[in-house]
């Protein structure tokens, strides 16, 4: 009897080179799969058949690197100098092991480089980005960013960036995802390193689902019968049934509602498509419309979602969610992590309400669509600001020293801990991934959303298209300003001006 | 015994002989005041770098296009194209009707609160200082800080007023604050007055207290009654500190951010977008600084004609006492 592929990897360490090699060569086990499940793994670069759960789960824990070793490479131990960076790390509504974590990043960094004198700055995801801008025209900006996958391209067409990619800082480009390299590359060129990939799912709770008469233990298959779920749970509990997020100018919005827009087989752009160019408009086709239309009729006639889903953005959606007032919500694995600490702190009555809904909570993959099953293929990526535009001058050591440590196997895989996946695929194999999949509840079922992410479109304009444009689009849906035909024409005839501005 | 009139002895005809003090032209009159200049030139100088360069530079900007995609440096001419784009934008005539609405309810709710409870603390009774302590809280507390909170009272799922209301059994649901585009530009506007009011009302009460109290003693023994007194006697002794308070009060207004940025950023969909918020998300939302900086021009502008009102109304004394 021959051995697996699978069974090869795990009988012997392989050199990186090898490991991606066997990754990408799993396309006959493919030919099951459906043929947009395919088309979306083009996208990313995640083949399916190979990146299922069972065999992220079989490769985990099987080799061992020297973090140290890796990073001395490429800046000795005894350097001397100095490093400003900018992060969306840790917030209030996160779970305290990201607090633990962070710590001991920063902690383990300062006893790697003990000489490199850092200046650290963990900024609000939602106001990064404006943030960001203002520093770089205004010549003060950080030596190095860790940034949403989607803003990267932006800075890198306005010449803001240097050039710096895995080469940079001795690692192959063929060690992270291909779509997640994608997002840091502008005119061939790579301006960054991925730190980290993930997909959400969709989370549930079973008591809900029960008191509504629904299958405690399935999700909604499609968005139609999400719609239909979310009015179920309304009706018979006076609870909401969905957690809508329509905030504009929230990074939150997009990840929610366009896996809805492209399920439905729309889009902003052509993003969603087997090839796609960025060059058709897609927001006001009827696929579109439906996916507007559900949002329409779930906010509007059923009234069977948040009324401040316009203002919220998802922190707003975890207390309610915690106090069993919620049924569903889209989601990274951290939010389990997030309702286990709160349900820790609650006292008294809230605290039994609290333990009940963490016993209830389920995990379950995003709903499909009558085009296909999608989910946004997020993450972040580590940049290095051009010289003239960081406050006192770039540090070039400093940073690749920082980007080395952070994007390595190891410190890939801890930083991403409860909410993502490592942006280095050899962070898969590291004992603590392997630690991860032991000890997250869930985290099996965002990781096999994978083979379903699409990555928003690279272009500079994808920031407004995704946190202004289509958000007012939905707002004008939601509080009837505007028909869904109206507000869809409106989103289109905005984005065709941006799109032609240059 | 004859008195001489005061034409006749103090003054006297100009006759075609008298000579004229020469005129000073301006740049004699700055050489002659050269040390008064030169006490204010530090001064001049902080001014001149952060009030005239950045003034200069939004001026300079909105002449240019700046896409997204483009650093500033690379930034196109585009001429007077900004300032026709503003003009003619949808989005900002309704930001302007907004900001209408927004400033001249605010400044009218404030002002009529203000001055009532100015009226009000005019009377000694027992507790004034405590009350009237009290009353100056919301004009203490960090707009920020009142923003936020004021942003969980009128929450539209879990706010306390929706919560209430709902467990009086006034409303079946909680009421919709903040994301209905009808009812969030008053429910902001409340907290704006709920905010300003304290201003007003110290101004006002400042005013009141320079009525001379013998004059309303006066008019009472004449015979009048307290509506009388107050329209008659007190209303024109604040008229001057009235004019004061609504302009500083107007402009305040009009330049608003804090309270309509952090309670619903604009939205939903731009009903509670005023001109200030309006510009940060043109600029920093969506990286079009030209077409902030014509939209700022403008509103410089506008400002500054108000500016002009202001200090005329500051300065009326002034032209009076000086002839």
């Amino acid at each position: 009897m021959s051995k697996s592929k699978d069974d090869g990897i795990l009988s012997r360490p392989l050199g990186r080179r090898q490991f991606m090699a066997y990754t990408a060569g799993a396309g006959v086990a493919a030919a099951g799969l459906s043929s947009t499940a395919l088309a979306q793994a083009s996208k990313t670069g995640v083949d399916p058949a190979k990146w299922t759960a069972a065999y992220i789960k079989s490769i985990a824990g099987t080799e061992t690197y020297d973090t140290a070793a890796e990073c001395y490479k490429v800046v000795p131990k005894d350097y001397k100098g100095r490093l400003t960076y900018w992060y969306f790390g840790p917030t209030q509504a996160s779970p305290q092991i990201e607090h633990d974590l962070d710590k001991q990043f920063w902690d383990a960094f300062k006893a790697m480089y003990p000489n490199i004198q850092v200046t650290a700055l963990n900024l609000n995801y939602n106001e990064m980005i404006d943030k960001l801008r203002t520093s770089a025209i205004g010549k003060a900006a950080p030596m190095v960013v860790r940034l949403p996958i989607l803003a990267g391209v932006e800075f890198a067409a306005k010449g803001q960036l240097m050039e710096f990619g895995p080469e940079s800082v001795g690692y192959s480009k063929d060690e992270f995802w291909p779509g997640a390299m994608k997002s840091v590359t502008w005119k061939g060129k790579t301006y960054g390193v991925p730190t980290n990939n993930e997909t959400m799912a969709l989370i549930w709770n079973a008591a809900l689902f029960k008191a509504a008469g629904l299958d405690p233990e399935s999700p909604p298959a499609t968005w139609d019968d999400l719609v239909a779920y979310s009015k179920a749970i309304k009706d018979k509990t006076g609870k909401n049934g969905y957690g809508m997020v329509a905030r504009v100018n929230a990074g939150n919005t997009p990840f929610r509602f366009m896996p809805q827009l492209w399920a439905f087989g729309g889009g902003a752009l052509d993003e969603a498509e087997e090839n796609p160019t960025y060059k058709s408009i897609f927001v006001n086709n009827d696929a579109s419309k439906k996916a507007l239309q559900a949002s329409y009729d779930m906010y509007v006639r059923d009234k069977s979602v948040p009324t401040s889903a316009l203002t919220n953005t998802q922190n707003e959606n975890q207390d309610p969610f915690i106090a069993g007032n919620l049924g569903m919500m889209i989601a990274h694995p951290s939010e389990y992590a997030v309702m286990l600490d709160r349900a820790k702190k609650a006292t008294g009555e809230d605290k039994k309400v609290a333990d009940e809904v963490v016993a209830n909570m389920r995990y379950g993959l995003i709903p499909k669509g009558a085009a296909r099953r999608a989910v946004v293929f997020g993450g972040s990526n580590a940049h290095v600001f051009r010289p003239d535009l960081v406050d006192g001058g770039l540090d070039v050591n400093a940073a690749k020293a920082i980007i080395a440590f952070a994007t390595g196997p190891e410190w890939s895989t801890k930083m991403a801990w409860v909410s993502s996946n490592p942006g280095n695929l050899r962070g898969f194999k590291t004992k603590w991934m392997k630690e991860r999949l032991e000890t997250i509840k869930f985290l099996d079922v965002t990781t096999s959303m994978l083979p379903n992410g699409i990555p928003f479109p690279v272009v500079p304009q994808a920031t407004e298209i995704m946190n202004i444009i289509v958000p007012n689009m939905l707002q004008n849906v939601l509080t009837q300003k505007m028909t869904v035909a109206a507000a869809a024409d409106t989103a289109a005839k905005q984005i065709k001006e941006l799109m032609n501005e240059l | 015994m004859t008195l001489a009139t005061p034409t006749t002895t103090i003054r006297k005809p100009a006759s075609a002989g008298a000579v004229r003090p020469r005129k000073l032209n301006i740049l004699q009159r700055i050489w002659k005041h050269r040390h008064d200049y030169l006490y204010v030139l530090p001064s001049i100088g902080v001014m001149l770098l952060v009030i005239a360069y950045p003034v200069y530079y939004t001026v300079y900007l909105s002449f240019f296009n700046t896409p997204p995609n483009l650093a500033l440096e690379d930034k196109i001419y585009v001429g007077l194209d900004n300032y026709w784009r503003v003009i003619t934008a949808e989005s900002v005539h309704e930001a302007t009707w907004n900001t209408w609405v927004w400033t001249l309810w605010s400044t009218f709710l404030a002002f009529v609160i203000g001055f009532a409870a100015a009226l009000a603390l005019n009377h000694e009774f027992r507790g004034r200082g405590l009350l009237r302590g009290t009353l100056l809280v919301p004009y203490v507390i960090s707009a920020v800080a009142a923003a936020y909170i004021w942003r969980w009272i009128f929450h539209s799922d879990f706010g306390v007023v929706g919560a209430i209301s709902v467990a009086l059994g006034i409303t079946e649901r909680p009421i919709n604050f903040l994301d209905n585009v009808d009812i969030v530009m008053p429910s902001l506007i409340a907290v704006n007055v709920w905010k300003e009011f304290p201003f007003a009302m110290i101004m006002m009460l400042a005013g009141l207290q320079t009525v001379p109290e013998q004059l309303l003693r006066a008019a009472q023994v004449d015979g009048a009654n307290a509506w009388q007194r107050f329209w008659h006697v007190t209303v024109p002794h604040v008229k001057g500190v009235t004019l004061v308070t609504v302009l500083l009060l107007l402009v305040t207004n009009l330049n608003s951010f804090t309270i309509p940025y952090i309670m619903t950023g604009g939205g939903p969909a731009g009903a509670s977008e005023i001109w200030i918020t309006h510009i940060y998300q043109i600029a920093f939302g969506r990286i079009r600084f030209g077409l902030a900086s014509a939209y700022s021009v403008i509103l410089f502008v506008i400002m500054m004609g108000m500016g002009y009102f202001y200090v005329r109304a500051l300065t009326r004394g002034d032209d009076r006492s000086h002839g």
